[in-house]
């Protein structure tokens, strides 16, 4: 393919877009983000780099997994790569006791949220379908991924309508308040699903913020054959305010899903965020974007990296080599340790696949358990 | 001491939806008109009113969104009871009710439940028009992780709907709409029979009738025609589709050696189907005959001017018996 | 520290082969984890491999251009530290060969080329009641078997359908009549009702003139003249007295006698009676002497008395007349009181009587006294006749040949050994349905043996 023949390179800023950093890592708000100022300029020192860190620690993370992929460890891996600042950005605007619902890609958030992403490796290894247990509280109220393609946003509007029927949001208190954030896509969002999500949620004016990911493609399909239209304009149809923000720009991420959250805990009503971001890598590592998108497309998208970004502005902001070397250091004993612990993880027992089907005892479960538990014994009885 | 009252299944549901609600004050249900008007089989009538608009909930005109938000609250504490109007307006609810909600539990190893209690008036006998006379059970009934039953009388119906909401596993609770409205005893002092057994109505010798839902009065009167022709019929109850109790049907069969199954549903690769399979595999031995059959055609419901003729009655059970019976 | 090998992993959720485009190392090269070795090219797109292990390039196994399935080694690396992904479950498998040793790659799996062992068959479950499989309950309803009282031989305890078919010919050996015992006297005389034997009088005999009336001398051309005499005129004799005094009813029916074929085979192999002449006349024999104990009738005679009445003597001993056609002409030697021999014994009889007969040993007392005959008409290759009762007897059994015929064997046509089994009676002393159920009790004999043993 050539560039004559794609259209979606870069999409032109639209009049809504919120951005503060520009794809160089200048500091230039956009006239949009005129209202957020007072959030950023309330971040420390310490917070940006946080976010920074965020950014380089994950991927690597994902750099990593890819190759374990690559060598035969893993079945698939869907890359988070080119969407770190939007994922960082917005969960690093979260408050502890608020409850997450990701799709499949929000690598970051999990940890963030103190998922351990081996919990991750763990189900693209095929040793589990969840991961991690989603009611411990050291995983963060954070909710397994969702495969079946926006299924998510509406458990998430289920979850917020339980929030205001138990009065555990609205009451004013954002330290207690508690407001739900789910994340979807592009592609997801033409599923139905997701559509009734929001029908349900401006009904019931839910403590929720659907965070939309427009990283411009689904697999191979681009943005453009969900919706002629900019995604975020959808919500105004539903009765929420929606506001669209440059996913690569980590601050403006954090700075807008903050604002949309206070407001949802607040009792205001559910909000919407499209975050216009690039899928760098693959949809997974059985795709292979070469057959549907140009060189010239990706490279025009690398120079809107988002982690490169962040180290412009960090040394602008005179960050020193120590401290990017530390990250980097940090970054790579990460990525490590997720090999070590990935090649040493075991298998499953057969009979657990009877254990937890059900939450109370169940015949058939009993009966096919001892079937097969005797049938693999049989074999055993009968050496030559 | 039984308190025995006289009522509808309609109004025994009622009753039982109350008693879950007054027990636990996180029952919460949801459906389509479920409010003032109390639902369009007045099931929920008076509810709303008696618990508020915040425990009887009339949802949008979504049934994957009924589903899918019960799913989000039942991970946040609550028990969701979701009605579905009609048997033919499940599917679009079926890819949250078989992706999600079936499997949710097992794909966190045991650490979300998921007690959600989906009722879906179905099955035939009231003339309605298309999507208004389904029995989908066998779709159900084939997804695991879900939990499929089915009551035929107000007794049952009072009882069961009280375990369904009361289990930590998801509940397709189907009610024959047909069975709305003819009276029954029920017995509010007694449960007598715990959500998943089956149980023998009527005892017979010669041959054992298994049904459930609406089809149970069916086989009744069957029986009770065939006893004027000199043939002894069993009549077993089946309440549970999923697990099916086989302790009752088998000790029927191991008795009279022969057995029919009706069902509204159509026959090919139904409940019934599996549920003959197994009894063949399970009393090979006491097999007079083979286990017979009686189903709706494989083909969609039909005009309800044809129902009479789609819908298994009587006669076509006794036909499936005389068969039986000249093995 | 040590070499080891990457096999070409499933990059793609269910590949089974590459392509290997280019190498990126070259032998001797310094690798660390993740750095790039190969591109290959799968079905789905062009991937890099990433290695897993850091070390020494040692050996590249594959050429570039050349495609290979997943599982297949394509790199050594020496000194190499890192760990392989190991292969899944069922590589393990015995006979399994499969892409194998990618891991996650549970799909892709080659063919297994062996089943695991088998496990041990697993007795049925026996449920309450009468344990019998569909096919053996028809079975029984249809030969009218109660299944309850067959002795079931089944594994699970289930009732076989040999256990029905066994039971079914046990049932029809052990018929309801009762063979009684030989009775301690030896003849009974039962005299006949005065009217009874008024109306079985017989017309007189002409008894053939000793000679024949013949001109001398005319012997020659169109007409030869044998003279009667001797043996002929004596067996002419005895014919006509026996035809013309005794009414002769003659029954007969077809019976498969191949279980009869069959005994015959293994007695004759057997070293009791490897000194011993063993034919299915043997069994025959034998078959009549039991069938007489369960029809005594047929082994009795009428006897006209002087004084115009008659009696029937009942005879409680079998003197059994074999015919034997002898160079002198038609001998019945008979064997005194078979009935006391056993099988061995009575083939000796008949073997000693057919030598002599052959020999033209025949004593008169031999022939005398005889009280039932079996005339062998099968050695002529007949199936049925109608013979001559030898006077002073009741019945005569013809034994016809015993060839192969198509029979109705469960409820299928085979090929089995048949024969006719006939005879011819005195009704004056036997009724139609003694003669008849004696010669089916022969017959009976012939289809089973074992009947022999009551």
């Amino acid at each position: 393919m050539t560039s004559a023949d794609t259209v979606n390179v870069v999409p032109a800023d639209g009049p809504d877009l919120v951005r503060v950093l520009a794809a160089d890592g200048t500091f230039a708000p956009t006239p949009a983000a005129e209202p957020y100022l007072d959030l950023i300029e309330a971040l420390t020192e310490a917070d940006l780099e946080t976010f920074y860190r965020d950014m380089a620690v994950v991927r690597a993370f994902d750099r990593q997994a890819t190759n374990l992929q690559r060598q035969g460890h893993l079945a698939l891996w869907p890359p988070s790569l080119g969407q770190e600042a939007a994922q960082v950005g917005s969960a690093r605007a979260l408050r502890p006791q608020d409850h997450v619902f990701p799709s499949y890609r929000e690598h970051v958030v999990c940890r963030i949220r103190g998922v351990d992403l081996i919990d991750i490796i763990r189900v693209m290894r095929g040793v589990s379908h969840g991961g991690w247990d989603p009611t411990d509280p050291a995983n963060g109220n954070t909710h397994i991924y969702t495969l079946v393609l926006g299924s998510q946003t509406l458990h998430a509007t289920g979850y917020a309508m339980g929030l205001a029927f138990d009065g555990r949001s609205g009451t004013g208190d954002p330290d207690r308040d508690e407001a739900v954030i789910v994340y979807y896509g592009d592609g997801a969002s033409s599923q139905g699903d997701v559509h009734e999500a929001m029908v349900f949620a401006n009904s019931f004016r839910t403590p929720e913020v659907f965070f939309l990911q427009n990283n411009q493609w689904a697999i191979s399909v681009p943005v453009r054959t969900q919706s002629p239209a900019p995604l975020h304009r959808r919500a105004a149809g539903y009765g929420m305010p929606s506001v669209q923000v440059d996913g690569n720009d980590v601050i403006a991420s954090y700075a807008v899903t903050r604002r949309a959250l206070e407001e949802a805990r607040g009792g205001a009503g559910p909000r919407a965020i499209e975050a216009m971001t690039y899928r760098m890598g693959a949809h997974t590592t059985s795709d292979d974007p070469t057959k549907y998108r140009t060189d010239d497309e990706e490279s025009a998208w690398a120079r809107r990296d988002p982690v490169a970004r962040m180290e412009a502005y960090l040394r602008s902001r005179g960050a020193s080599d120590a401290f990017f070397a530390d990250v980097d250091a940090e970054a790579a004993a990460y990525a490590e340790d997720i090999r070590v612990r990935t090649v040493a993880l075991g298998g499953i027992e057969a009979d657990g696949m009877f254990a937890h089907v059900y939450s109370e005892p169940h015949p058939l479960m009993e009966q096919e358990r001892a079937w097969l538990a005797e049938y693999e014994a049989s074999f055993g009885e009968e050496q030559a | 001491m039984s308190e025995l009252t006289s009522m509808p299944m309609g109004k025994a549901l009622t009753a039982g939806l109350r008693a879950a609600m007054e027990r636990d004050d996180h029952v919460v249900l949801m459906g389509e008109d479920i409010g003032p008007l109390g639902g369009v089989f007045r099931i929920t009538e008076g509810l709303q009113a008696e618990f508020g608009p915040r425990r009887v909930i009339d949802t949008p005109l979504a049934e994957s969104g009924i589903v899918g938000t019960a799913i989000g609250l039942a991970m946040a504490g609550f028990r969701p009871v979701c009605e579905i109007q009609f048997d033919g307006f499940v599917y679009p609810a079926f890819d949250q009710i078989t992706s999600q909600l079936a499997k949710l539990t097992s794909r966190t190893e045991g650490a979300l439940r998921m007690p959600v209690v989906i009722r879906i008036p179905y099955g035939g006998h009231i003339g309605a028009i298309e999507h208004h006379q389904e029995s989908p059970e066998a779709y159900f009934t084939h997804t695991p992780g879900l939990r499929v039953v089915s009551p035929s009388t107000p007794n049952d119906a009072y009882w069961m709907i009280q375990d369904a909401i009361a289990s930590d596993d998801p509940v397709i609770f189907f009610e024959p709409k047909s069975r709305y409205w003819p009276k029954g005893e029920v017995d509010f002092s007694d449960r007598a029979l715990p959500l998943h057994a089956s149980r023998i109505v009527r005892r017979g010798t010669d041959v054992t009738l298994v049904g459930h839902g609406a089809m149970v009065a069916t086989l009744l009167q069957a029986a009770a025609l065939a006893e004027a022709e000199g043939v002894s019929a069993e009549v077993v109850d089946l309440r549970s589709l999923s697990p099916v109790d086989y302790g009752p049907i088998l000790d029927s069969v191991r008795r009279t050696g022969r057995m029919v199954y009706a069902q509204e549903a159509p026959g090919f690769t139904s409940l019934g189907s599996e549920i003959a399979a197994t009894v063949m595999e399970q009393a090979f031995y006491a097999l007079e005959a083979p286990v017979l059959r009686v189903s709706g055609f494989d083909v969609p419901f039909p005009p309800a001017n044809l129902e009479g003729v789609y819908l298994p009655d009587p006669d076509r059970i006794l036909e499936a018996v005389d068969r039986a019976l000249a093995y | 520290m040590s070499s080891q090998t990457f096999h070409l992993p499933d990059v793609g959720e269910g590949l089974t082969e590459a392509e290997i485009v280019q190498w990126r190392v070259a032998p001797g090269d310094t690798v660390a984890v993740n750095d790039v070795l190969v591109e290959i090219e799968t079905a789905k797109s062009l991937v890099e491999l990433p290695s897993p292990f850091a070390g020494t390039v040692g050996e590249l196994l594959v050429d570039e251009g050349v495609t290979v399935e997943v599982g297949a080694p394509i790199i050594v690396i020496a000194d190499a530290e890192g760990t392989e992904a190991p292969a899944p479950a069922g590589a393990d498998a015995p006979g399994a060969e499969g892409s194998g040793a990618v891991l996650v790659g549970y799909g892709a799996a080659g063919e297994v080329a062996s089943r695991r062992r088998k496990p041990a068959r697993r007795p049925a479950v026996s449920a309450a009641g009468v344990v019998a499989k569909p096919p053996v309950r028809k079975l029984a309803r249809d030969l009218g078997i109660d299944l309850s009282a067959v002795a079931p031989t089944g594994e699970g305890g289930e009732v076989t359908r040999d256990d029905v078919m066994r039971h079914a010919s046990q049932a029809s050996v052990f018929r309801n009549i009762e063979t009684p015992e030989w009775p301690e006297v030896r003849e009974e005389r039962i005299p006949v009702a005065p009217e009874v034997a008024a109306s079985a009088v017989a017309p007189p005999i002409q008894e053939p003139s000793t000679s024949p009336r013949v001109a001398p001398g005319a012997a020659s051309g169109r007409e030869e003249t044998i003279p009667v005499k001797g043996v002929r005129k004596a067996t002419s004799s005895a014919m006509v007295r026996s035809a013309y005094s005794a009414p002769h009813v003659s029954v007969w029916t077809d019976v498969d006698a191949t279980r009869t074929m069959e005994l015959v085979k293994r007695l004759k192999a057997s070293p009791d009676f490897a000194d011993v002449k063993v034919s299915p006349l043997l069994i025959v024999a034998r078959a009549v002497i039991w069938a007489v104990r369960r029809t005594p009738m047929v082994n009795a005679a009428w006897v006209d008395l002087e004084d115009g009445s008659a009696e029937i003597r009942l005879r409680h001993y079998v003197n059994l007349g074999i015919a034997a056609a002898t160079p002198r002409g038609l001998l019945v030697p008979n064997i005194k009181d078979a009935q006391n021999l056993n099988m061995r014994e009575l083939a000796h009889a008949l073997q000693n009587l057919t030598l002599t007969a052959r020999e033209g040993r025949t004593t008169p007392a031999d022939q005398q006294g005889g009280t039932i005959t079996i005339t062998n008409i099968g050695v002529f290759g007949m199936d049925a006749g109608t013979p001559i009762i030898n006077p002073g007897e009741s019945g005569i059994i013809a034994f016809g040949a015993i060839r192969q015929k198509p029979w109705v064997v469960d409820g299928e046509v085979r090929p089995r050994w048949v024969t006719t089994v006939s005879g011819s009676f005195d009704h004056r002393v036997i009724d139609g349905d003694g003669m008849s159920r004696f010669v089916a009790d022969v017959a009976a004999v012939l289809e089973e043996p074992a009947l022999l043993l009551d």
